[in-house]
């Protein structure tokens, strides 16, 4: 491992402090990325600011009626909270399904939103990867890329963004709060927090130098009794998904009045299936409307030579998904 | 009549070694005080066929704490290949940093030597090659033109294979694809190594004892009575530690060099590409039989890669020649070099994976035949080795078909594929054969006795390894029984080349070998004393024995192995596997809800620790088709593969209860105590068992391992299946 330094700030203010001034540096979280990654010489930081003390690890009601998610409260303080278990059961879902008890337990939740794809070429420095080093090329544009995207890629990467947690955010329409130096912050949509790799494959995200993510707030607690998470994967824990569907209804006389769907494995970002969405509000819960919701999602995918499956996979897993949502009852 | 538990054989006994090692005290190689200790890291090539053009070792040689960094222009000369490659990769040397010529991707081209792990593993990032690149051999379908027959002799044939599948009713030719694996034992490869003045003391994490100190001598043209290595506690190996590595050679070059112990460890990741590999192998097969399901033919072709340096043949076709009664029966095996490494042993080589093929075959026969796929194979038993003509010294086969199908609850079995429903799910049921060869092989043991107040404490002491197996425990049990006294009183002492020679931990032989020798060593004593004292064991008990020999200490040795009537016999282990599968309908998850696994092997020394060597088999062969695979990048020839987080090992909530019976079985032929292996008869079953489960569940055969969601959405049922 290449020599750093080690600082463990006080307050907020003295963290953003400490980045701003050397540009070089990274924030350690739970490190369940960031030392693994360093470890491969894949991040290099000069510094290393220790956050996961400071004061953001708590879960409270916002004003909008929501709850705030502390960015440095770990995934499985949140995703057992009782709270998060009654009122957001997809996230909790989503969130236990990742990785293992025991990096959940070290992981934190903004740490979560800024995890490192695992593109297998992203992780071996030998190989070239435009999101590592910056126009060395795409190694698992025309190599191994079974695993790799199927929406929003472009010639430059075909990585995505592995998280669980981050895909069922994504259908509760989260919004994420970055603060910078100076006390002010901004918040943003969950949506908008991932980017598309475009020519760019080295930014993940949005934010802006300096920022560091405070908070993850949800809105009122919605899809109670009708969610599911699905994740398709090569084994039955501790792996990522080949695909994942979050999948949250609420049913009104019949018909599906609100609907929150997302997908993971497939894209820079977790993918929002917002025409799918839109199809099935005001419209029956059936197999039929599901499956063609479905269609409807996978339209427009991109195959790489080796993942046409995610196609077919994808269009069972929200079907299934939807079903499971359906099938649930209080 | 030994009632008490603690005396003797067969006993379900805890680990004699076992709070040593949940005490953390049970040291491994790289855990041993070694003064004045230094680190070593090797350096892997980021090509896979080319030459080191020019090296850069300023910045690395710069760092704190760095001593030395070799390659291979200040490596040692060692003893070369012969000229001709590729050698035999079961010979004694392991030739490393010897030219600029780089054979594969990861290979060996640097060490680092500092005062800490850290600073090594840092330096060695800092030392940059420049290298003239060539196009590499990386690629499977492109290089089968250079296919070719094995120095190793292994092609087969009895009777006439065409002929056979004239005569038949019913034929069968598939092709069945099992991938590169990896053998990841928990504990890494190392070892810590001190030269001085031409004798090498060495702690390694080595199967075999005696063939790490040959490698060593040899390979450092050395006499191997100076070499010395310990090894008590092996932390698993699969075959990967089978033969010393390049690894063992790089360390004790490291202490040559700068005159002091060196602790190199192999990583994780150099665990892919510096320890062997299990090579992927494409299996053709043509199976031909009467419609009342007498085969007439079985013809098995194994096409597979070696390095370009090296040779290496997984046996695939073993299994094939002596399973079943046909008249005719043709085995090939076909290398092709490849830039890759070389494959080696990996847990049943061979039979693991040619087991697959065999029994996917025999499946698919049954079905085409509408015959239950039990009653298919007891139909063709066989109490000959069809491939030798000599009886099997014991042979259950038919018995662990037929006990296994009515414990198991076979006639639960959907008769139709793909009918069996419970909610999203379908249920399938499967079941495959199994065998492996139970060498015994020449072992050799010391005991000591002494005798305290009126107890008599035994030490055995033989280079033995236990690697997890439970050595230690059998070998006291053994000890314990053929001196009448309580396991408690036996101190067990393995792993040292200064202990008298065993074959060492491997290839099914452990057990056997060593609880033989120890037995050997046992009797000898007894009957010296028995001599001396006038007295009998039986009638006066050890201690009275040495008494009445006015002995307080006493000393024997012992060898056993093979007699003439096991050269004779064809000495198997068989077994059965039956498995219950849950296939998802659209997702293509599968799960497994249950296993049964019926051994005869044999005397069980312990059923405890034999218990534990077949769940392990059945979840390593559960690994082979839930997801284990090493991808080569097609590109690059790297590993893509290259962490825990990439290559998926089976996880607890994957496997399901397994249950498993051993057969009661005496086999006096096998060797005097009739102890049969038990280490690799587990995982042979596994895979083609639970992939004909997933046929049952599905209608869906699947041939290429491992059978993930993406295989399992994409396949199309059987023609012919409803």
């Amino acid at each position: 491992m290449r020599p750093f330094t080690y600082t463990q700030p006080e307050t907020i203010e003295e963290a953003l402090t400490a980045s701003v001034t050397n540009t070089d540096s990274k924030y350690l979280g739970g490190g369940t990325n960031l030392v693994d990654l360093m470890k491969e010489d894949v991040e290099r930081p000069s510094q290393i600011i220790e956050v996961a003390d400071l004061d953001f690890n708590t879960i409270t009601s916002n004003e909008t009626g929501g709850i705030t998610l502390g960015a440095m409260l770990s995934n499985s303080e949140t995703a057992n909270h009782p709270d998060i278990r009654k009122n957001y059961p997809l996230l909790s879902m989503a969130m236990l399904s990742a990785a293992t008890a025991q990096i959940r337990n070290m992981a934190t939740n903004g740490g979560n939103l800024l995890q490192r794809t695992r593109c297998p070429y992203f992780f071996e420095v030998s190989m070239p990867c435009n999101k590592r080093e910056p126009g060395s090329g795409c190694g698992a544009l025309e190599g191994a890329n079974s695993k790799h995207a199927i929406f929003g890629w472009s010639e430059s990467c075909v990585a995505t963004h592995p998280s669980d947690m981050c895909v069922a955010l994504a259908a509760l329409e989260a919004t994420v709060t970055l603060q910078k130096p100076g006390g002010t912050s901004r918040t943003i949509e969950f949506t908008d927090f991932h980017r598309l790799p475009g020519d760019q494959p080295e930014k993940d995200n949005t934010i802006l130098p300096g920022e560091i993510i405070t908070a993850i707030d949800l809105p009122n607690p919605k899809f109670q009794t009708n969610y599911h998470y699905l994740k398709i994967r090569e084994r039955s824990s501790y792996a990522f998904a080949l695909i994942s569907v979050a999948a949250g209804l609420q049913i009104s006389g019949g018909k599906i009045t609100n609907i929150g769907l997302a997908m993971g494995g497939v894209a820079h970002k977790p993918w929002k299936l917002i025409k799918a969405e839109a199809f099935l509000t005001g419209k029956m819960p059936t197999k039929a409307n599901f499956e063609q919701a479905a269609e409807l999602a996978l339209k427009g995918a991109k195959t790489l030579s080796e993942n046409e499956y995610k196609v077919i996979m994808g269009i069972k897993a929200i079907v299934r998904a939807l079903e499971q949502a359906l099938a649930k009852t209080a | 009549m030994n009632t008490d538990i603690s005396i003797g054989t067969g006993n379900p006994i805890d680990r004699v070694e076992g709070r040593l090692k949940v005490m953390g005290l049970a040291k491994y190689a790289s855990e041993f005080n070694v003064k004045n200790l230094a680190y070593a890291q090797g350096i892997n090539s980021t090509i896979a066929k080319g030459t080191i053009t020019a090296i850069d070792t300023s910045e690395a040689e710069k760092q704190k704490g760095v001593i030395k960094v070799l390659t291979y222009k200040n490596a040692d000369k060692l003893k070369q290949y012969d000229e001709e490659l590729p050698a035999i990769s079961t010979s004694s040397i392991q030739p490393v940093l010897q030219s600029a010529d780089v054979y594969y991707y990861g290979e060996y081209v640097g060490l680092v030597i500092a005062e800490t792990f850290e600073q090594a593993q840092y330096a060695a990032s800092l030392v940059k090659y420049t290298y003239s690149e060539e196009k590499p051999d990386i690629d499977f379908d492109s290089s089968r033109a250079k296919a070719y027959r094995p120095t190793e002799k292994s092609d087969y044939s009895r009777g006439d294979v065409s002929q056979g599948l004239a005569e038949a009713d019913v034929t069968l030719e598939q092709i069945y694809n099992t991938p590169i694996e990896h053998h990841h034992p928990m504990e890494l490869h190392a070892i810590i190594a001190s030269w001085n003045n031409g004798n090498v003391e060495a702690y390694a994490s080595q199967q075999i004892i005696d063939d790490a100190t040959l490698t060593i001598a040899d390979t450092f043209q050395i006499e191997k009575k100076n070499v010395r290595v310990i090894a008590p506690f092996v932390g698993g190996g699969f075959g990967s530690k089978l033969h010393a590595k390049q690894h063992v050679i790089l360390g004790v070059m490291a202490s040559k060099q700068i005159g002091r112990p060196v602790q190199m460890t192999v990583t994780r990741n150099q665990m892919f590409t510096n320890t062997n590999l299990r090579q992927r192998n494409e299996q053709k097969m043509q199976v031909g039989a009467k419609s009342d399901g007498s085969l007439t033919a079985l013809s098995h072709d194994t096409l597979s890669h070696t390095s370009t340096y090296e040779e290496f043949q997984e046996s695939c076709g073993t299994v094939t020649k002596m399973l079943y009664k046909t008249p005719n029966n043709k085995v090939t095996h076909r290398l092709m070099p490849m830039n890759l490494q070389t494959p080696f042993a990996m847990r049943a080589p061979g039979e693991a994976t040619g087991s697959f093929a065999l029994e996917s075959a025999m499946d698919e026969m049954a079905w085409k035949l509408k015959m239950d796929p039990v009653d298919f194979r007891v139909k063709n038993d066989t109490q000959v080795d069809p491939s030798s003509d000599k009886p099997f010294s014991s042979r259950l086969l038919n018995e662990c078909l037929k006990i296994g199908a009515k414990e198991f609850g076979w006639e639960e079995r959907p008769q139709k594929p793909g009918t069996k429903e419970e909610g999203n799910w379908l249920v399938g049921y499967g079941v495959s054969g199994a065998s492996r060869r139970a060498p015994y092989q020449k072992t050799s043991a010391k005991i000591i006795l002494e005798l305290k107040d009126s107890e008599v404490f035994a030490t055995i002491q033989m280079d033995a390894t236990d690697i997890g197996t439970g050595s230690y425990t059998i070998i006291a049990q053994t000890a314990s029984e053929y001196l009448n006294i309580p396991v408690a009183q036996v101190d067990v002492e393995l792993g040292d080349s200064d202990f008298p020679k065993t074959p060492g931990s491997g290839g099914s032989w452990g057990a056997a070998s060593f609880s033989n020798g120890a037995r050997a060593a046992c009797e000898n004593a007894i009957a010296s004393l028995e001599e001396k004292s006038g007295l009998k064991l039986a009638d006066a008990g050890l201690a009275k024995l040495m008494r009445s020999g006015n002995l307080n200490s006493f000393e024997a040795e012992g060898t056993a192995e093979p007699d003439e009537e096991f050269k004779k016999h064809s000495v198997f282990s068989f077994g059965a596997n039956f498995t219950e599968v849950w296939v998802d309908k659209d997702t293509g998850v599968f799960r497994i809800k249950r296993m049964l696994n019926v051994a005869s092997c044999g005397k069980i020394l312990n059923p405890k620790t034999a218990f534990g060597q077949i769940i392990g088999g059945c979840v390593m062969g559960a690994g082979m088709v839930i997801a284990e695979q090493t991808k080569v990048e097609p590109n690059y020839g790297n590993f893509i593969t290259r962490s825990f987080a990439d290559y998926h090992v089976p996880v607890n909530l994957d496997m399901a209860n397994i249950d498993v019976i051993f057969l009661p079985e005496e086999d006096k032929i096998a060797n005097k105590m009739g102890i049969k292996g038990v280490g690799e008869l587990g995982i042979t079953s596994v895979a083609a068992s639970i992939a004909n489960a997933i046929f049952n569940a599905t209608g869906k055969r699947m041939r290429d391992l491992p059978i993930t969601p993406e295989k399992l959405i994409l396949a199309e049922k059987e023609p012919g299946v409803a």
